[in-house]
């Protein structure tokens, strides 16, 4: 997954970080005795690491959140009244539709790198929209089922059904809030450049959806 | 790559108006005081409700003055007893040692001038404070109402710690000064770290819990209905009447980490002011790093043995109990360090030193009953309800309180520019450490004494007369201890009416960590332009120099000229 910014960003990082210090990664440890007492390095807290930082902190939190509905779905499952609930047709749509949106993310970061920055705006926006559109078929195959009589309060399947989706689906929805908030932010006075904020993004939005997978791929088989 | 400035570095504005400074500041410092006074007001709540259970333990006919406008019913008793454990776990013991002081200590003792996200840390501050006004709202209401109330405050208490917790990891991780290696962290802020990592998957974990409950009990979907679960359920299970088991797994799963994430940053914070008042390095700081990871990691997988009385799967409580005994290895390191550190040490023994000597005290004894507890055949066939309670409070509540007030006489000069009296302070100490002593002691006596199950009714009424007699000392103990704490209000007040007229040294414990070598009370920028760097590891004390200690800022030239 990491672009051609990734590995610039790391080699700028080690770069500066080397190059702090005085010659070394470290003031001198005591018996050797430097002297670099009057240059007062300056790490200032400009790095755009903690983004990174942050967002795989993030990730793994949201990750153990589904990690605890997924345990209590397996012990759940196949106990007293279990109906399971058919995937409508119109969620493996979707799955394409999100599929699709990770694909045009990538497009859109390759092209600013380059500096092509017009066809970044175009690809980002399409990402937005299919992110969006991912979202509006999930409310698509919810009505389907209402429609069918499933609801929330059927069976522990068919609310386990619903806390999934609607949980990840409340998860996308800040994806597209990052994206969106990506686009229309001014990176002239920011303290992050325009390509560590899009990574920063991705990052969070190939969680979203490789998550899906797994939920899609627990509903199906596990039901 | 262009030095982008982080607007969270530059200085606070100083003419911002009241609200700005003090309610909506996202500035660290001010955030971590604010979580010490939403904890001092929890746990003055707190202990006035415990008394009042203690009352009415002992003189069941008394009209206890706080709940004559409710029933006396035993329903209200239990909310009580609820609002009583939801403001001390969460608001003290969570909230103190590692919100309030890690806020504002970590990025001092790191040598940052912020924290990585300081509009997330205001976020958690402010959820944190609407979580402890719904869990006390939720007492007013009826149990139905109630519980509804606790678990969506629960919940929102969830998410403001996992903010917390991703700030407090993001902050240790990027922003440590030039030279702050990771051996080179003092213990405490690798107690914090630790927590804040534990934090994190546990708190998913309690979120996951309460929004499933919450929704069946509020849209009426079945994650953790009882008919439909019972039915395939294994006969032990169904036997105990249990109706709850997947709930109380989620639960249990946090709130058995929970008491590590309690004492955790309470370790760290005994370790370091061991080390700093016996003028010696942390002996074996390298274990005690891994023996706190090792509480971190058992303390994470654990969650099976509040489920012994639940019943489960045979051989689960096995493994569970080998898993909690195994909690004694790092905490025997944890010990073994603090003995270790003391030994041949020339001891100043200040009131916060005390407060850490104490700790260690309770810790063991408190800790030598979990042994007990960890066996789960022995727990059912021995042990009543008050052998329990003796034994948490001994080794969470007071324990952690006692590292709380600790760290509070330690680092008081530092949050507001003034030493707490030391005259008051151990005299406040000393009839803390024997109040709690006579109050939880007899508490695990009663409980063995009450569990007679196995003995025939003529000796059961005599065992019953005698815990009679127990729980009225109990009472006492508690009521006296209580009236203790006056002379810490006292001394806290006088300290705060005082400090306008001294003026605090920078560093009157000759200690050797990062927040030291800026002024008391810490400037509003922290270091402003002048980063410190790190020279060399948190606890130093070579012999030789004019002074006995060697600050991790004092460059190694600086250091020489001091040596007498």
């Amino acid at each position: 997954m990491p672009g051609s910014t990734a590995t610039q960003e790391i080699e700028l990082i080690l770069e500066k970080k080397t190059s702090d210090g005085g010659g070394g990664n470290l003031p001198p440890t005591g018996r050797n005795g430097g002297g670099d007492d009057g240059k007062r390095p300056q790490r200032e807290n400009s790095s755009p690491k903690r983004y990174f930082t942050g967002m795989a902190l993030g990730i793994v939190s949201i990750l153990m959140f589904f990690m605890a509905l997924s345990s209590a779905f397996l012990l759940r499952r196949g106990n007293g009244v279990w109906i399971p609930v058919q995937i409508p047709m119109v969620m493996w749509i979707n799955t394409i539709v999100l599929l699709a949106s990770s694909a045009t993310l990538e497009l859109a970061r390759q092209r600013l790198a380059d500096g092509r920055l017009s066809t970044y705006r175009n690809l980002w926006l399409v990402t937005t929209v299919l992110g969006v559109g991912f979202v509006v078929g999930q409310a698509v195959a919810w009505r389907q089922l209402v429609a069918q009589g499933i609801y929330l309060a059927s069976n522990p399947a068919s609310s386990f059904f619903y806390i999934f989706t609607g949980a990840h689906a409340l998860h996308l929805m800040g994806g597209v809030a990052a994206l969106i908030y990506v686009a229309k932010r001014n990176f002239n006075q920011a303290k992050v450049t325009r390509s560590a904020a899009a990574e920063v993004t991705s990052y969070y939005w190939h969680f979203m959806d490789a998550l899906w997978l797994f939920l899609l791929a627990l509903l199906y088989l596990g039901k | 790559m262009v030095s982008y400035d982080e607007g969270a570095s530059a200085p606070q504005p100083t003419r911002a108006s009241f609200l700005g400074r003090y309610v909506f500041s996202t500035h660290h410092k001010t955030i971590g005081l604010q979580y010490l006074w939403l904890a001092l007001a929890s746990v003055l709540v707190g202990v006035v409700l415990s008394t009042l259970l203690r009352v009415h333990t002992s003189w069941p006919d008394t009209a206890i003055p706080f709940l004559t406008g409710f029933e006396n019913t035993p329903e209200r008793y239990a909310a009580v007893r609820l609002l009583h454990g939801s403001l001390m776990v969460f608001f003290v013991l969570t909230a103190a040692p590692q919100l309030g002081f890690g806020n504002y200590l970590l990025p001092l003792q790191i040598g940052a001038s912020e924290m990585a996200f300081p509009a997330l840390n205001l976020v958690s501050l402010w959820l944190t404070v609407i979580s402890l006004a719904g869990m006390t709202v939720s007492f007013f209401y009826t149990a139905e109402t109630g519980i509804s109330v606790w678990l969506g405050s629960a919940a929102i208490f969830s998410i403001g710690a996992l903010l917390s917790a991703l700030n407090f990891t993001t902050t240790t991780i990027d922003l440590r000064t030039e030279g702050m290696t990771l051996p080179r962290l003092p213990v405490t802020v690798w107690a914090w770290f630790l927590n804040s990592i534990l934090s994190m998957l546990i708190f998913s974990v309690l979120l996951a819990g309460c929004a499933a409950l919450l929704s069946d009990r509020l849209l009426g979907s079945q994650f953790f209905s009882v008919a439909s679960y019972l039915a395939a359920q294994p006969l032990n299970l169904v036997r105990q009447g249990s109706s709850a088991a997947l709930w109380q797994r989620l639960f249990w799963y946090f709130a058995q980490a929970e008491v590590y994430v309690a004492m955790l940053p309470c370790f760290g914070i005994v370790t370091h002011l061991v080390s700093t008042f016996s003028r010696k390095p942390v002996w074996k700081e390298r274990l005690v790093v891994l023996a706190l990871c090792g509480v971190g990691l058992i303390g994470f997988c654990v969650w099976g043995y509040h489920m012994f009385a639940t019943g489960m799967n045979p051989f689960a409580p096995l493994v569970f109990a080998v898993l909690a005994s195994s909690l004694g290895v790092p905490a025997a390191f944890l010990l073994a360090s603090w003995l270790g550190t003391l030994w041949e040490a020339r001891l100043r023994l200040t009131t916060a030193m005390l407060f850490s000597i104490g700790f260690i005290s309770l810790f063991i004894a408190g800790g030598l009953s979990g042994i007990f507890l960890a066996r789960h055949d022995l727990r059912s066939a021995a042990v009543s309800e008050d052998f329990v309670i003796g034994h948490f409070h001994l080794v969470m509540g007071v324990a952690a309180t006692f590292a709380i007030l600790a760290a509070l006489f330690f680092w008081f000069p530092k949050l507001f520019g003034c030493r707490l009296s030391e005259t008051l302070g151990k005299a406040h100490f000393w009839m803390t450490f024997a109040g709690v002593y006579l109050i939880f002691m007899p508490m695990h006596w009663l409980g063995l004494l009450t569990q007679s199950r196995l003995l025939p009714d003529e000796q059961r009424a005599v065992l019953a007369s005698a815990g009679s007699s127990i729980r009225t000392l109990v009472t006492v103990a508690t009521i006296g201890t209580v009236f203790a704490q006056i002379i810490f209000v006292i001394n806290f007040v006088q300290a705060l009416l005082r400090r306008k007229r001294v003026q605090e040294e920078a560093n009157p414990w000759r200690a050797t960590t990062l927040e030291w070598s800026v002024a008391s009370p810490a400037p509003e920028e922290n270091f402003g332009n002048a980063k410190p760097t790190v020279y060399r590891g948190a606890y130093e004390f070579p012999a030789g120099l004019a002074t006995d200690f060697a600050p991790q800022h004092l460059s190694p030239e600086l250091l020489a000229q001091k040596v007498g």
